[in-house]
């Protein structure tokens, strides 16, 4: 099911109850009684056209987004972008260390195995890590200069050479799928880790590894068909014009 | 993994040690002992071999009949410089010629020993994978590559990549450090046995 405007805010929770992490990054609280999308939108002064997109990416994993040029700035995808990263490293990350941490002191049995799990997510972690500085070293700041440049009444020869050594295609092509390894963690826990002591706490583990799995398919998934797409458009309305003026010029 | 035992039976000493060099780059193997002398195979007594090597040129009635009522388990290796030496007062399950290439000679006892291995009811696999998939997963879970896995193991990186991809199936985990954690919850290697 596609969200559109008219749809209440508080169905779309019922249908998919992640999606309330994403309401978090716009700002937008519950308490929205039977307010549709729309009208919870302008009332939080959030972009109608990027929170649909953002909203229906995240409940529809084969959902594509298509008019890029004609709605949002960059800058609104990379802020929500950066927002979700600061959530994984001050939010998701520490509560889920914090879990193994509980799990490693209430199992004297098995800690080794615990351990185990501990050592795997700190790895994990590092690389997550990696990943997000990356993007927000290289691969946001690119794409301002894009929109910049799109943005601005001539395009300047620096523009070319920038897109000469980079791309928005070799991102496209070296972004690596961040989810596997919590994946595996899942399923270790699920299938294979015996059953430890503390059957909540795991439990507990399992609900933050989901939620987390899922925020980032989706954040891989905004980052691939929201941003990249629309980059791409950029790049090459700017170098047809750049050809253009250089001819008339 | 329990260790394999050879014994040598060949009067040559650089054949055996050829054959020492060979069969000790297989991992978990050694030469417990050799015999260059035929008068002295009653020192086999004092060991427990699972495998002799022996010159094909040295087995009569006599060694033959002192073999297989002296050595119930072991099997035997027969060595011999061609096809046409005649060997048949033994039983032997295997054959090496003299100029056999290493590869082809490292196969043969490789195999050998797979299935000297395969056969004890004491090694453990766990349900949800076959033993040579445990076997692979292992390597993965020490930290060898697809192709260090060929080698060591005489089958092709292809194969490799194929028991790969079925481990990953069937257990559900893709990445290496989820496979290696699995292998020790299953007790396949040991945590101190990790890079
Ligand atoms: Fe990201
Ligand atoms: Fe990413």
């Amino acid at each position: 099911m596609i969200i559109t405007k008219e749809v209440k805010m508080a169905d779309l929770i019922h249908m998919n109850y992640f999606a309330l992490s994403v309401l978090n990054r716009f700002g937008i609280e519950l308490g929205f009684g039977d307010k549709s999308v729309e009208e919870v939108c302008k009332q939080n002064n959030v972009d109608l056209g990027f929170f649909l997109d953002i909203v229906n990416t995240f409940v529809d994993q084969d959902y594509f987004p298509k008019k890029h040029l004609q709605t949002f700035p960059v800058k609104l995808i990379t802020d929500y972008l950066q927002i979700t990263h600061n959530d994984y490293n001050d939010s998701n990350v520490p509560e889920i260390e914090e879990l193994i941490e509980k799990m490693v002191d209430s199992n004297q049995t098995q800690k080794d195995n615990i351990v185990l799990l501990k050592k795997f997510f700190n790895e994990y972690k590092e690389e997550l890590q990696n990943h997000i500085n990356r993007e927000e070293e290289v691969v946001f700041p690119y794409a301002h200069a894009i929109e910049d440049a799109f943005n601005s009444n001539k395009i300047d020869k620096s523009v070319i050479e920038l897109m000469q050594n980079y791309s928005i295609e070799v991102f496209q092509n070296e972004h690596d799928n961040i989810e596997e390894k919590l994946f595996d963690l899942k399923n270790i826990i699920i299938k294979y880790l015996p059953q430890p002591k503390d059957v909540k706490l795991c439990k507990k583990l399992l609900h933050e590894l989901f939620s987390l799995e899922q925020d980032l398919n989706d954040h891989a998934r905004i980052e691939e068909k929201v941003l990249v797409p629309k980059i791409r458009e950029m790049e090459e309305i700017i170098h047809k014009r750049f050809s253009e003026e250089t001819k008339n010029a | 993994m329990p260790k394999s035992n050879f014994i040598l039976i060949e009067q040559s000493y650089i054949i055996r040690k050829g054959l020492i060099s060979l069969i000790e780059k297989i991992p978990n193997t050694q030469v417990i002992s050799q015999i260059d002398n035929i008068k002295d195979i009653d020192n086999i007594q004092n060991y427990d071999p699972d495998f002799i090597i022996i010159n094909s040129n040295l087995i009569d009635k006599d060694v033959s009949d002192y073999l297989s009522k002296n050595l119930e388990n072991v099997q035997v290796i027969s060595l011999s410089k061609d096809h046409n030496t005649s060997f048949s007062e033994i039983n032997w399950i295997e054959n090496i010629l003299l100029n056999e290439t290493q590869n082809s000679i490292l196969k043969k006892i490789n195999k050998l020993i797979g299935n000297r291995i395969s056969n004890m009811p004491q090694r453990y696999t766990p349900d949800e994978i076959s033993e040579r998939e445990a076997d692979i997963l292992r390597n993965i879970a020490l930290g060898y590559s697809n192709k260090e896995i060929a080698d060591k193991l005489f089958i092709s990186t292809h194969t490799v990549v194929t028991h790969r991809k079925n481990i990953t199936r069937k257990l559900g985990i893709k990445t290496v450090p989820g496979l290696t954690i699995y292998a020790i919850l299953n007790k396949l290697i040991d945590l101190g046995d990790t890079k």
